[in-house]
This record gives C-alpha cells, sequence and structure tokens, in this order.
C-alpha cells in the first residue's frame, strides 16, 4: 500500500471533532462543514462524542484527517499544529478519565480492527472549550481558513504533516 | 493542625492548562499533609446558555454537553420536560425509553469495565507504568475477549440507533413519550442482543473473579483503608426499593446503611445542597438534612457518594434474579454497606448484568411494541425536574419557563457534582498515606489515579481533545506556599519530576 495513503480522496476520511456549544471547540466541525463544501468527494464525519465512540469514524478507511482543538499551553490561542498521530512519543497512557483519539487508535491495532493506517491531525491551540455557549477566540475562528486550505491539500495528496510537530515531552 | 498555620494561595482554575488534572497539596510547618485539593476542568455556564431557550430544544442540546453519555442527559431532559408539561408517558413510551436507557448502561458499563478500569484490575496496581494501559488490558486478556466487548458495543449500539437515533444524538425522548414505536422486528433484535448481553454480563463476572477475586492482594487492596470513606449513598429506586437505572424515588442510606432519605426528584432542593469552594468551580454536593462539616466522612458528615457502589447500597436489592444473586456475592464478601471505593467496578459489573437483564425483560413485555408512545401535553408549562441514573451517577435537569415554555431558570447536577466531595476525601487521604515532606512518591499519581478510575468521574474536560488522555500534574506547597515539588504525568504517558 502506499504509505502516503495516495492522493485520491475517496481512500481518506475527514474527522471533524468538537462541540459547537462550547467555544473554541467548534473549530472541528465548522472546518469539517468548509471542507465538505470545497472538496465534495471527500467523505466528512463530524462528532462530538468522545472515548471509544470515536472508534467507529476511525474505521474502514486507510487514513483518517482529524480537525480538532488541542490545548497544550505551550502556543497562543490560534496556533495551528500538522502532526501524524504516531508521531507523538510514547504510548498510549492508561488515562485516570477516559480514553483518549490514541487510546482507541491503539486498541483497534491491538485487535486487529480495520482502524486507519494513518491519523493526521490539524488541531488548533484552545482558549476555552469548557463555556456553554461561548465565544470562539477571534485567533481561532481566524485559524479556520488555513486549517481548511491545508486539508484540502492534504485530502489531494499535496500535503504531509510536516508543518510543525506538538513539543515532545522529555521521556 | 489548624488552619490558621497554612499559608492561603489563590488558585486560578482559569489556566491555559486546564486541560489536564491539578492536585495541589499543603503541608503543615512539620511538613505534614494538612490539605489537598484537585482541580478539573468543568463545563461552565449552563444556566446562561439555558436562558431564553425553549424547554422542548434541552433534550437534543444537552445531549451534546457531554461526548461521553449524551443519552443520560438526553433522557433526563427529556423527563424533565414530562414534569415541566405535566404529562405521563403511556407504558410502552416509559417501557421504550428504559429498554433505550439499558442497553445505553450496559454498552457504557463494559468499556469502562474492560478498557479504562482494567489498567488497575486486570493489568494490576503493581505493573510497570507502561503495561498499564488498554494494550497491556489485552495482552492480559487476550484478543478474542477484546473483540468479544467491541462485538458487543456495537450490537448495542446498532440498537440504540435503531430505537433511538445516533448514540451520540439521540432523538427519541419527546415530552409525554418517545418518537416511534417499537416494531416487532426492533423487539426481536433486542431480545437477540439482550440474551448476548446476559451472558455477556455473566462471562465478565466470571472473568472477575478469576482475575480479581481469586488474588487476596487484590481483594486486600480493595478493603483498604486507604481506599475506603464511609459516607451515605444515593441512589434511585423502583417501588420496591430495588434499583433502578430510569426512574423511581431518589433513595439514600447513611454510613450504616440505614434508609436514611427518599424523595421524589422534584424534592431534590430540600435533600440535596450545592456548595462553592473558592478553589474551584466545580459546585460540591452535600445531604442539606445532614449538613456540611467539611471534606469529612462518618454519618455527622453530609458528603455522599453516588455511581455503582453508591447504588447498591443505596437499593435494598436488584429487581433481576442474576444481579441478584451477584449483588449478594459482592455483599457477602465485601459487607454491606460496602464502603471501598474500589469496589465501584465489581458493582459496575454487577449493574452491567442487571442492565442487561431488564433489558431482556422489557423485551419480552408484550405492552412494548403497543402502537400508544405519547401523550400529547397540553398543560401550561412551569417548572420541571427529571432525574435519571447515568452510569456515573444521579443526574438531575431542573427548568423553569415562562407560560410558552421559555426557559427563565436552570440547574443541572450532574453524577460528578454529586461524588466531587468524596473525590476529595480519597484524594486527600492518599496524600497523607504517600506525602511526606517534600518527597512525593510516583505510588500517589498510581493512587490517585485508581481513585478517579473507580469513581469514574465525569469531568467536562472535552476528552477528545488532543493529544489523548488527561494529563495529572500533583504539585506540593510548604505551609508557605512555595511549590516544594511537582510530579507529573503528561498525556503520553512519561512521567516528570520537578
Amino acid at each position: 500500500m502506499d504509505p502516503s495513503g495516495g492522493s485520491d480522496p475517496r481512500r481518506a476520511r475527514l474527522l471533524g471533532l468538537g462541540n459547537e456549544l462550547l467555544a473554541d471547540d467548534a473549530f472541528g466541525l465548522l472546518v469539517a462543514d468548509e471542507v465538505a463544501a470545497r472538496v465534495p468527494e471527500l467523505e466528512v464525519v463530524r462528532s462530538s462524542e468522545s472515548g471509544f465512540a470515536l472508534l467507529d469514524p476511525l474505521t474502514g478507511v486507510a487514513r483518517v484527517i482529524i480537525a480538532d482543538t488541542i490545548q497544550t499551553g505551550k502556543a497562543p490561542p490560534g496556533t495551528l499544529l500538522f502532526f501524524d498521530l504516531d508521531e507523538l512519543a510514547g504510548p498510549p497512557a492508561g488515562a485516570p478519565h477516559g480514553a483518549g483519539i490514541r487510546e482507541v487508535l491503539a486498541l483497534g491495532r491491538a485487535l486487529g480492527l480495520p482502524v486507519a493506517e494513518q491519523v493526521w491531525v490539524v488541531a488548533v491551540e484552545a482558549a476555552d472549550c469548557a463555556t456553554l455557549g461561548g465565544a470562539m477566540h477571534p485567533a481561532v475562528a481566524a485559524a479556520i481558513p488555513a486549517a481548511v486550505e491545508w486539508i484540502v491539500a492534504a485530502a489531494r495528496g499535496l500535503k504531509r504533516p510536516d508543518c510543525a510537530r506538538p513539543e515532545r515531552s522529555p521521556r | 493542625m489548624a488552619a490558621t498555620t497554612t499559608h492561603r494561595i489563590t488558585i486560578d482554575p482559569v489556566t491555559r492548562l486546564e486541560g489536564h488534572g491539578r492536585i495541589e497539596i499543603f503541608l503543615d510547618e512539620e511538613g505534614a499533609v494538612d490539605r489537598a485539593y484537585f482541580q478539573v476542568p468543568e463545563l461552565r455556564g449552563f444556566e446562561k446558555f439555558a436562558q431564553g431557550r425553549p424547554a422542548e430544544d434541552m433534550p437534543q442540546i444537552t445531549s451534546r454537553i457531554c461526548g461521553v453519555c449524551p443519552t443520560a442527559h438526553h433522557m433526563a431532559s427529556t423527563k424533565a420536560l414530562d414534569a415541566l408539561y405535566q404529562v405521563e408517558p403511556p407504558p410502552a413510551g416509559k417501557k421504550i425509553r428504559e429498554l433505550i436507557y439499558c442497553t445505553f448502561m450496559v454498552e457504557d458499563h463494559a468499556l469502562h469495565f474492560y478498557f479504562l478500569g482494567g489498567p488497575d484490575f486486570i493489568v494490576g496496581p503493581q505493573a510497570p507504568a507502561a503495561q498499564r494501559n488498554v494494550l497491556g488490558v489485552i495482552a492480559k486478556v487476550g484478543v478474542e475477549t477484546g473483540q468479544k466487548v467491541i462485538a458487543m458495543r456495537r450490537k448495542l449500539r446498532d440498537l440504540m440507533a435503531l430505537a433511538g437515533g445516533k448514540p451520540g444524538h439521540p432523538v427519541f425522548g419527546l415530552p409525554g413519550g418517545v418518537a416511534r414505536p417499537l416494531s416487532e422486528e426492533d423487539r426481536d433484535k433486542f431480545r437477540s442482543v439482550a440474551a448476548e448481553a446476559v451472558e455477556f454480563g455473566q462471562f465478565s463476572l466470571e472473568a472477575f473473579r478469576k482475575l480479581v477475586l481469586e488474588n487476596s492482594d487484590y481483594v486486600e487492596l480493595i478493603r483498604s483503608d486507604a481506599f475506603t470513606h464511609r459516607t451515605y449513598y444515593m441512589g434511585l429506586v423502583d417501588g420496591q426499593n430495588r434499583l433502578n437505572f430510569y426512574d423511581g424515588l431518589i433513595r439514600v442510606v447513611d454510613p450504616e446503611g440505614k434508609p436514611f432519605a427518599s424523595f421524589t426528584a422534584a424534592q431534590y432542593v430540600d435533600y440535596i445542597a450545592e456548595r462553592v469552594e473558592p478553589w474551584s468551580y466545580m459546585k460540591f454536593c452535600y445531604l442539606k438534612p445532614v449538613g456540611w462539616r467539611g471534606f469529612t466522612d462518618g454519618a455527622q458528615s453530609g458528603v455522599y457518594a453516588v455511581a455503582p457502589l453508591a447504588r447498591l447500597n443505596a437499593a435494598e436489592k436488584l429487581a433481576t434474579p442474576l444481579a441478584q444473586q451477584a449483588a449478594a456475592e459482592y455483599f457477602a464478601t465485601l459487607g454491606r454497606p460496602v464502603h471501598h471505593t474500589l469496589a465501584n467496578h465489581w458493582a459496575r459489573l454487577i449493574e452491567l448484568l442487571n442492565a442487561a437483564e431488564r433489558m431482556k425483560e422489557l423485551a419480552d413485555d408484550p405492552q412494548i411494541t403497543d402502537p400508544n408512545i405519547r401523550t400529547i401535553p397540553t398543560a401550561t408549562p412551569r417548572e420541571g425536574i427529571g432525574v435519571v441514573e447515568a452510569p456515573r451517577g444521579t443526574l438531575i435537569h431542573h427548568y423553569v419557563t415562562d407560560a410558552r415554555g421559555v426557559i427563565r431558570k436552570a440547574n443541572m447536577i450532574v453524577a460528578t457534582q454529586n461524588n466531587a466531595a468524596r473525590i476529595s476525601l480519597s484524594v486527600e487521604k492518599a496524600a497523607r498515606a504517600l506525602v511526606s515532606g517534600h518527597n512525593v512518591s510516583e505510588g500517589l499519581l498510581n493512587m490517585v489515579e485508581m481513585s478517579f478510575r473507580a469513581y469514574d468521574p465525569c469531568l467536562g474536560c472535552a476528552t477528545h481533545s488532543l493529544p489523548g488522555s488527561m494529563p495529572l500534574w500533583i504539585e506540593v506547597r510548604s505551609h508557605r506556599g512555595d511549590r516544594v515539588a511537582l510530579l507529573r504525568r503528561d498525556s503520553d504517558g512519561s512521567i516528570r519530576r520537578e
């Protein structure tokens, strides 16, 4: 299999994660809406669920591109990160609460389920994902077009997640 | 040590690093633990958000509040609308709701036991940190069992989608009933999956016996003082004081297990008080008739618990035979009431079996395919309160509206608020046992995490937010407020000391 996933958008899926009720957390869903309008042949899935519910949208396709928020605290709100989930350091941790995408993906692989071989992530540094009905930070809203452009290019095989990487924690 | 000798630190919970659990431990002048606090991110602004919205929209809106249990919010909200419009759903309407609800409960409990609680009880508390994750669980139980859990989950979610709309976006609840009847064909599907779910519940309890109960170290750990608090317990019960997830009276037992109170959802404000602490956004619930005596346990303290452990304590018995038998074994082993936080995992499996058996009963009920599924509301709305048992504990929605049904005031008590004070007790107890002077052992991280996982707190922490699991930071501060130690486990699993 072509490790890049090829340039055929039909072999990829965009997964917009977030919650439009929670301020900056609407980011992934808004990005998904715009990409869906631009690249009709790309499968676009939106989800406000978390934990193991994410197993389904990670299954049945070679590559998943995720649009989501991130809170590293190391960059100003609105900063975009593009990375390959497998490039994050270390094995998935046992979580004190809930399960993250990495745990879900690791579980799927360990069980031999047809989960995505590649998961690329476009994440925006968020300021607030916890205020119901909160407004989106202007810098986060301003990052939407660049995220959309990147995903459109990535879906057509023109981009790889090498623009920036989240800082690795020292092991 | 008197509080006056402790330097107070103002903690701003609004930090850019709020995507993690932060535990702050304050030492007294002698270097012993004075107080420990835990900070978690949580949702804010529900009341303001709800104001001015039509109450009828709330089952759809509130189901999106939590990415983990949309069905619980949908159901509590729908029941609040029943009360708001003073309408009683017909029997088939209620039974379809309960059937979908039990299906959800089985799914959530199964995933929790195997994949979230698994690192503690399946892999084991003494295992190296690198194995205490979902991969370690699969290595221990085998790929086949892991696949069995996933297959069960798939079937349960398909049923929820069939009868209730997408599991992440349930749409079945309407004031006075449900949106669509259950066909004979649907019923057959529920019957067949329910039978499998009962077998799955028995299989899981058997696995628990082998992995945990046959290991005396584990049983000792469950019983250990470090994970024990003698508090009140709360849960919903039916007319015969049997546990029910969907409906009934809220029953509370005291630390001796004796009945303390039994009340309707509408009376909750007489029994549940909410307390604000300066160091957290979270409201800490306590029993109003007992009163707040600080973060302490015992009959004099209004601190109580919800969720599986609490529900089994609060009910006199379980309504289904296999689960009742399992509960009898549980109480014979651990005493009654059970005060051991880690017993939540065992209680969760008993509840899984209970919910599966109840699914089967409801699917077999001749009335469940009755096409009369809704009573159309005609009364003028004013105030409505709804309650369900979410997987993580008692969940209450409360709306006050104008005559057009537009919300003027709203309140919500989520499971974790009920448990918040007891979680604080657990954190403090762990800190007292494992912190001495400036020395924080990694065992503390483990112990705190084990408590957290047993409660399975629902934190508004947007858990899907990358890179994944919630990091945990433990800070130790001297009596002057200086940070003397920091132990952090980041979301990639790495442990760092500063």
